[in-house]
C-alpha cells in the first residue's frame, strides 16, 4: 500500500506541474514585471528542477505543513478541515445510501425472481448504470427543486440539502450492488450447504436471511473500498454542480485559477481515500471470508 | 397388528414424483412402496438416476418444486401424511424427528459459519434452551459422532476439517435432536475408502444406540453388505426386488439383482474381463411398455414386453417378475 502511495504521489506531482499555464499569470496581475515574476516562481520554489521540488513538497507534507493557497493564502490544513468535514458528511451519506438501499432490493429481487418486483428493480438498476451522475443530478434538481419545489437545489449543509447530492452520488453505486447482491444471492441459493440447513429445519428467512446472505456478502463488501474510490471520483462533479463545498469543489475550483499548492495537495488527499478504500476492501474480503482468513 | 403399525416409522404407499424438464413432465418414481421400522436398517439400491435421492428428499420435504413434484401417494410418518402437512409442521418435524445426511460433506456446510454456530442454530431452532445448554448438546452430539476435540472444534470454520471430520459434522447435526428417522442419502461415497468403513460403522453404532429407522441410499454393494438388515432394489423408479440382506445376497431373484450382484468384481478370480449388465437405463421420457428391465434382460418373456409385473410377495420379500430366476453360479 505504501508503495502505491509513493507512486501515485509522484504521478499526481508531475501531472500537476505537467499541466502547463503558469502559476505567476492566476496569482499576481497582468501588470507585473518579468524580473518580479521570476522573483515570485524562486519565492515559491518553482525554479528548482522537478524532483527537488517533489522532495522539498512531500518532505513538507510528512511534517503536516502542505501549504498554503497562491491565490488567497488561506492555509491547506485549514481548508482540508472545512471542506474535508463536507465532503465526508456527503459522501458517507451516499456510502451509507449504497448499502442501505443496494443490499436490501437485490435481496429482494433474488427472493422474488422473475416477479414484476425484479423486473421493475432489475429495470432500474440498468437505467442507474446507464445514466450519467451530472445529467441525473440536472435532472433531479429539475424535478425536485425547480418542478415540485419539495428540496433545495444547492448549498450547504443542512439535511434537506443533502438529500439531492447524497441520492445521485449513490445513485450508480446502488445499482451496482443491487445486482451484484442480486446474482451473489441466487448463486448461493444452489448451494448444498442450503440444503442441509432446510433439512435442519430453518426457516426460509433463517436460511436466506442469515446463511445465505452473509455469504453473497463476501463479494459486495469486498468491492466496497472500489465504491469509495467511485464516490470520490464522482464527488468532483456531483459537489460542483449543487455547489457543495467539498474537496471535489474546492479542487475543481484550485485547477481552474492554477492554484498548484491547493490542486496538487487535495488531488493528493483523492489519491489517499481511493488507495485506503482499496486497502479496506482487502481487509473487509478477509473479515467477510473465514476461509481467507486464517490460512494455517 | 398393533405392534407392527407401531414399528413402521416411515410407510411410503404408491408414490409417484414427476419431473418438469424441456418442456414436459415425465415420471421417475412411479408407484413406489416401502417402509421403514423402528431399529433397522434399509438399504435403497439402484444405479444413479433411478430415483433414489429424489426419494428421499420428498420424504423431508425438501424437492426442488420448481423442477419436481409428488402427483401420488401418501407418505406415512407414525401414521400422519407428511405430504398433507403444512411447510412449518414440515419444518419442525425436519431434524427433530426425520433427518438427512447429504453425499458431498464438502459443500453441504456452510463455508461462513463456525461448526458449533451451525449445530447451536439447529438445536435452538427446535428446542427451547439457552446458548450454554446448546452448546453442551453440541459437544455431545459431536462426541457422539467420533469427532475428536469435540469442545476446541465448535470454533473451528469447515474448511478447517477433512473430509471424514465434516461427515462427522454432519452426522452430529443429524443426530443431535435423536430423531426417529435418518435417512442418509450416499453418505460415504464423497469419502475415500478408509474413512468411509469408520463413518459406516459409527453411522450404525448411531442408530443402535438411539434405535432409529435408517433409510440408508446407496449404488454400492459393499456398503449394503456391511450394514444393511434389509435391502430394497430399485430400477427406473420403481423397486423390483426387496428382501432381508442375507436373502439377497444368497438368492437374489429378480434377474436385475443378479445382474448387480455379478458385476462385483471377483479378487479370487485372476483375469476375466468384469462382468457388466447390457444396455442402459430406458430414459424416463419413453418408458417401456412392458417390464422397465426387459429391454436388458436375458430372460424376458413375451408378456414381460407386454406388460408390467406388480411388486408381489409380503413381509421379508418381495419381487416385481414375471420369470424370476434361480441364481445359477
Amino acid at each position: 500500500m505504501l508503495i502505491v502511495l509513493l507512486i501515485s504521489s509522484v504521478a499526481v506531482f508531475y501531472a500537476i506541474r505537467l499541466s502547463g499555464g503558469d502559476a505567476t499569470a492566476a496569482a499576481l496581475p497582468g501588470s507585473a514585471t518579468e524580473e518580479f515574476r521570476e522573483e515570485f516562481r524562486a519565492r515559491i520554489g518553482l525554479d528548482k528542477p522537478i524532483y527537488l521540488q517533489y522532495f522539498a513538497y512531500m518532505g513538507k507534507i510528512l511534517k503536516g505543513d502542505p501549504g498554503h493557497s497562491i491565490t488567497n493564502n488561506a492555509s491547506l490544513v485549514e481548508m482540508l478541515k472545512e471542506h474535508g468535514k463536507n465532503s465526508l458528511v456527503l459522501g458517507g451519506a451516499a456510502f451509507a445510501l449504497v448499502f442501505l438501499i443496494g443490499v436490501p432490493l437485490g435481496v429482494l429481487a433474488s427472493l422474488r425472481r422473475n416477479s414484476w418486483a425484479d423486473h421493475g428493480i432489475m429495470s432500474f438498476s440498468i437505467a442507474g448504470m446507464a445514466i450519467p451522475n451530472f445529467w441525473l443530478a440536472l435532472l433531479a434538481i429539475w424535478l425536485f427543486a425547480s418542478t415540485f419545489r419539495i428540496l433545495p437545489a444547492a448549498g450547504c449543509c443542512s439535511g434537506k440539502q443533502l438529500i439531492l447530492p447524497a441520492i445521485v452520488l449513490a445513485f450508480e453505486g446502488i445499482a451496482l450492488t443491487v445486482r451484484m447482491t442480486r446474482s451473489a444471492m441466487i448463486e448461493n441459493q444452489n448451494n448444498d450447504f442450503v440444503r442441509t440447513l432446510r433439512a435442519g429445519g430453518l426457516s426460509e428467512w433463517r436460511v436466506m436471511g442469515k446463511h445465505v446472505l452473509r455469504n453473497a456478502m463476501i463479494p459486495i463488501i469486498s468491492l466496497a473500498g472500489l465504491r469509495i474510490g467511485q464516490i470520490v471520483g464522482y464527488a468532483l462533479i456531483v459537489e460542483q454542480i449543487f455547489s457543495w463545498p467539498g474537496i471535489g469543489q474546492a479542487l475543481v475550483t484550485a485547477v481552474l485559477r492554477r492554484d498548484y499548492p491547493v490542486a496538487q495537495f487535495f488531488s493528493l488527499v483523492l489519491v489517499v481515500l481511493v488507495v485506503l478504500g482499496n486497502w479496506l476492501a482487502d481487509t473487509g474480503y478477509t473479515l467477510a471470508n473465514p476461509r481467507l482468513r486464517r490460512s494455517r | 397388528m398393533k405392534e407392527e403399525i407401531q414399528d413402521n416409522l416411515i410407510q411410503i404407499h404408491d408414490l409417484r414424483i414427476s419431473i418438469y424438464s424441456e418442456g414436459s413432465y415425465f415420471d421417475v418414481v412411479k408407484g413406489l412402496s416401502l417402509s421403514v421400522c423402528s431399529n433397522e436398517i434399509l438399504c435403497l439400491v439402484g444405479e444413479s438416476g433411478c430415483g433414489k435421492s429424489i426419494t428421499a428428499l420428498s420424504v423431508m420435504g425438501l424437492l426442488p418444486t420448481d423442477v419436481a413434484q409428488v402427483t401420488n401417494g401418501e407418505i406415512l410418518f407414525r401414521g400422519q401424511d407428511l405430504l398433507k402437512l403444512s411447510a412449518s409442521d414440515m419444518r419442525r418435524l425436519r431434524s427433530d424427528e426425520i433427518s438427512m445426511i447429504f453425499q458431498d460433506p464438502i459443500t453441504s456446510l456452510d463455508p461462513v459459519f463456525t461448526i458449533g454456530s451451525l449445530l447451536t442454530e439447529i438445536i435452538r431452532v427446535h428446542r427451547n434452551v439457552g446458548s450454554s445448554e446448546a452448546e453442551n448438546m453440541a459437544v455431545d452430539a459431536l462426541e457422539a459422532a467420533q469427532l475428536p476435540n469435540a469442545r476446541q472444534r465448535l470454533k473451528s470454520y469447515p474448511h478447517e476439517l477433512s473430509g471424514g471430520m465434516r461427515q462427522r459434522v454432519m452426522i452430529a447435526l443429524a443426530t443431535a435432536l435423536n430423531p426417529a428417522v435418518l435417512i442418509a442419502d450416499e453418505p460415504t461415497t464423497a469419502l475415500d475408502v478408509t474413512v468411509q468403513a469408520q463413518i459406516l460403522e459409527r453411522l450404525r453404532e448411531r442408530q443402535r444406540e438411539q434405535k432409529m429407522g435408517m433409510l440408508l441410499i446407496t449404488h454400492d454393494l459393499a456398503v449394503v453388505a456391511e450394514v444393511a438388515d434389509r435391502v430394497a432394489v430399485m430400477y427406473a423408479g420403481e423397486i423390483v426386488e426387496e428382501a432381508s440382506v442375507q436373502t439377497l445376497f444368497d438368492k437374489p431373484q429378480h434377474p436385475y439383482t443378479q445382474g448387480l450382484l455379478g458385476a462385483i468384481p471377483d479378487i479370487t478370480a485372476r483375469r476375466g474381463s468384469l462382468h457388466a449388465i447390457p444396455g442402459r437405463v430406458p430414459p424416463p421420457q419413453v418408458p417401456p411398455p412392458g417390464c422397465e428391465f426387459a429391454p436388458r434382460c436375458v430372460h424376458a418373456l413375451e408378456e414381460c414386453w407386454e406388460s408390467r409385473p406388480l411388486l408381489e410377495g409380503s413381509g421379508e420379500g418381495k419381487l416385481r417378475c414375471f420369470n424370476p430366476q434361480p441364481l445359477i453360479t
